[in-house]
């Protein structure tokens, strides 16, 4: 998969986080992150372990009050809106760790990933294309969520955010844990929804994989931002190239 | 033989449904928040004398207002709903004082276990400033049941009318409440939020209000229980619903915590077994219940049909 430039013309960004500063307790975990993602966009968010990628997400998703600067969606501020209304304005997340209902079936957890819709059909649809996507699932639909593979766990918590059609979909490094062949195959379905529109911001450690679909990265660092290009300037940065792509 | 033993086991399975119904009260609960609200006995004595009072009962002379009384006289199952309902109500005002705060500050959740005690023994000294200490019988006639006759002939066996009720209503209840957990939208929401309350609000489902709502059943689940129980014996006082939280608590471990169809199973074992000690050994009830639980748990630390622990990812 080749990095495309994402048109950048674009007036107003999908997603503008301006200073974003986040405390746990007298912690700080984020200490002042601005990234924007615009339509049709795969953005990647890269750093290491505890550097703040899922804390911006959470921070997003309204999970976690924001303590400075601003998260704007659409251009409007989401400080007043409750986590649980997040995936109505199109916020779709899918959590670190896939948060599946593992005592429920497949076919349960996919039909929650859409509670906020009404549209039988449309539901209906979408759920053939989930299958259609990962059609392990299909196989498995009665299974219980719990009882499945790690990289099974993983299509399913993908489809499941799918399955609430968010205009933005975040994804807290889904890659985790996951086989390098599956690690592949989790990336290719990311590349083909982008290609199909999908406005797309991953979270990932794995910087290489996350680089070779990405339209743009953003590097974390301890509750900063580090670098930030297009990605196939970032996988040629010698600066990352030695923290994370191995040399 | 056969008839004493029939009218045995109907009169168990009537209690039982009673026992489960308490049950699934603290089921409700403990699945979406993982604790135990103990003002649940208290509500179902309130539900109790609502029922009371809406079948057109009056006050006695050691209440705040004797010889008062609501002026109307529902019929009984119109009763019995209302008194629900009001027992939800207060069951939700519950949640607002000794759950909520403590939530919302992040508190340690087994504290909740002191504040709903609390909540409990005011609204247990509330009943009894109202309605004073004295037991009540259910008003005879009032309560629609004066059409119905005193007992029916079951297989040979004669059966009190109101048992047969209670246990129709009580299985009526438990029905209703697993189709609709099992089925519909908000039930679906209810048993997302019991697994995991994080996943549950990023699918856009307010698990604020899938709590209340939990409350609100719960109570209405005492509420019957209590009001059923009056009418099929009596009110012995405002600690009487404490018996049956007690008994449904032990219900609930008994049947495994968190299992709605373990409330159901292990309310119907508890009130057959009581059932089955004869009349003349009736204060050895409580003890056989206990030794049950007590067995039950050596055996089977998670309950009857408690699920073992996930082990985490």
């Amino acid at each position: 998969m080749s990095s495309r430039i994402a048109p950048q013309a674009a007036t107003q960004p999908l997603l503008q986080i301006e200073r974003l500063q986040v405390h746990y307790g007298s912690v700080q975990a984020l200490a002042g992150v601005s990234l924007q993602v615009h339509r049709g966009e795969l953005v990647t968010l890269l750093g290491s372990n505890g550097a703040g990628k899922s804390t911006t997400l959470r921070a997003i998703s309204r999970l976690e009050p924001a303590s400075g600067g601003r998260i704007l969606w659409h251009g409007a501020n989401l400080a007043a809106v409750p986590a649980h209304r997040t995936l109505k304005l199109g916020i779709g997340h899918c959590p670190e760790g896939r948060r599946l209902l593992n005592r429920q079936s497949v076919a349960f957890n996919l039909e929650l990933g859409a509670y906020l819709r009404r549209d039988r059909e449309a539901i209906a649809a979408d759920l053939e294309r989930c299958y259609g996507l990962f059609p392990r699932l299909a196989e498995r639909r009665q299974q219980q969520a719990g009882a499945l593979s790690g990289g099974e766990q993983q299509m399913l918590a993908i489809a499941r955010a799918l399955m609430g059609r968010p205009e933005l979909l975040m994804l807290d490094e889904p890659s985790l844990g996951l086989a390098p062949k599956l690690v592949a195959e989790v990336m290719t379905v990311l590349a083909e929804l982008h290609a199909n529109g999908q406005t797309i911001l991953l979270v990932e450690q794995n910087a290489q994989a996350a680089l070779e679909i990405a339209d743009r990265g953003y590097v974390l660092e301890a509750g900063r931002i580090q670098l930030q290009d297009n990605a196939t300037a970032l996988l040629r940065n010698p600066q990352l190239k030695a923290a994370y792509l191995g040399g | 033989m056969i008839e004493a033993l029939l009218q045995t086991l109907l009169n168990g399975a009537a209690s039982g449904g009673v026992y489960a119904l308490v049950a699934l009260g603290y089921t409700l609960i403990f699945s979406v928040l993982g604790v135990i609200n103990f003002a649940q006995g208290a509500l179902f004595s309130l539900g109790g004398y609502l029922t009371y009072l809406f079948l057109g009962g009056k006050i006695g002379v050691n209440g705040a207002l004797p010889g008062w009384g609501l002026p109307v006289g529902l019929p009984f199952w119109l009763a019995l709903l209302v008194a629900a309902l009001g027992s939800g109500a207060v069951g939700l005002l519950v949640e607002r004082i000794a759950f909520a705060p403590l939530r919302r500050r992040g508190a340690e959740p087994l504290l909740s276990l002191i504040t709903s005690l609390g909540a409990g023994v005011v609204l247990v000294n509330l009943l009894q400033l109202l309605m004073g200490a004295e037991g009540y019988a259910f008003p005879q006639g009032a309560a629609g049941l004066a059409h119905l006759p005193e007992s029916l002939l079951i297989g040979g066996a004669r059966i009190r009318t109101i048992q047969v009720l209670l246990l129709a209503i009580s299985a009526l209840a438990v029905a209703g409440l697993s189709l609709w957990l099992e089925n519909s939208r908000s039930g679906k929401a209810m048993r997302a939020v019991a697994e995991d309350a994080t996943t549950a609000t990023l699918l856009g489902i307010n698990s604020v209000a899938v709590v209340r709502l939990a409350f609100l059943l719960s109570g209405m689940l005492a509420g019957l229980g209590g009001g059923l129980i009056g009418m099929s014996v009596s009110l012995a006082g405002p600690y009487f619903g404490i018996s049956y939280g007690l008994k449904g608590l032990a219900v609930l471990v008994l049947g495994g915590l968190g299992s709605v169809p373990g409330a159901i199973v292990g309310g119907l074992v508890m009130g057959l077994a009581e059932a089955l000690i004869p009349a003349e050994a009736s204060g050895w009830r409580d003890a056989l219940a206990f030794a049950i639980l007590f067995a039950v748990l050596v055996l089977r630390p998670s309950g009857l049909l408690g699920r073992r622990q996930l082990e985490k990812v």
